[in-house]
């Protein structure tokens, strides 16, 4: 039994991405729970992970396109007329 | 609402690009293929002038085409799956029993993680992690974590199964978290 719901950090830190979207089966939710209730780091990797899933989501880049690139459209676009 | 029979393409160019170019620059990280798509998108909304019908703004009509492109870009890259799996070697996290190294082990951030960073180093150290990481899962990454698609999209757009989709998943945030670690929270 004890072999059966032991799991490593690695298969530990699949199951919580596989958790934050809600896709844990019951029996993974058992095994996580155990690694979870033991293992600081895998603990504070699912705060790290949050912080990245907060993160990510955001529109950053205000990037100007390269001039040549922009002639180059319209161009394009005039050739197309 | 707008017209686009008698649009001017110069005009549009200088309204959008630099935005198209940014949203694509996102989702690619690549400023070729960035450049590329949104010239597509501009041909290809030419093109279809006359199936647009000023239902949503001529805006979201282009980012609508743009993210099309985007995704047609991630479609073609799925298609060279095949050679991820054997060019994979981001698994040195671990040791051999599968726990943590010392080396690459989670440290404490000593920050809230559940607030929102918005600095700007913060945000161009996340986008050079993102290019570290694999084209492969800088694509799903950036699919779920961007664009909130469900991992069942994903799949289909990649061509991958539910399997490679969390070995990706987990790939990419084992990759990232590392690289923020090492890269932001020290300096």
């Amino acid at each position: 039994m004890k072999k059966l719901l032991n799991i490593t950090c690695k298969e530990a830190t699949l199951l919580l991405c596989k958790k934050e979207q809600n896709a844990l089966s019951f029996f993974e939710m058992i095994k996580l729970r155990l690694h979870m209730g033991i293992c600081s780091m895998c603990r504070l990797f699912e705060k790290q992970s949050l912080f990245i899933k907060i993160n990510a989501k955001h529109e950053h880049i205000h990037a100007i396109l390269n001039k040549e690139v922009k002639e180059k459209i319209k161009l394009a676009l005039e050739n197309e007329q | 609402m707008n017209n686009l029979k008698n649009f001017d393409p110069e005009q549009w160019v200088a309204k959008y690009s630099d935005a198209l170019y940014s949203y694509t620059l996102m989702r690619v990280n690549d400023s070729g293929i960035a450049e590329d798509i949104v010239q597509d998108t501009f041909l290809s909304a030419w093109r279809n002038r006359l199936n647009y019908k000023g239902e949503a703004s001529e805006k979201n009509w282009l980012y609508t085409i743009c993210k099309h492109k985007i995704i047609d870009h991630y479609r073609k890259k799925g298609r060279n799956i095949i050679t991820y799996a054997e060019t994979n070697n981001t698994d040195n996290f671990f040791d051999e029993a599968e726990h943590w190294t010392q080396a690459d082990k989670p440290k404490e951030w000593g920050m809230d993680y559940e607030q929102p960073v918005e600095k700007k180093e913060f945000y161009g150290i996340l986008e050079m992690c993102k290019t570290k990481m694999q084209q492969m899962q800088r694509s799903v990454f950036v699919m779920k974590y961007l664009d909130d698609l469900d991992a069942e999209e994903i799949c289909k757009v990649l061509g991958i199964t539910p399997s490679n989709y969390w070995v990706l998943i987990h790939r990419a945030k084992l990759s990232l978290r590392n690289c923020l670690e090492k890269n932001w929270v020290n300096i």
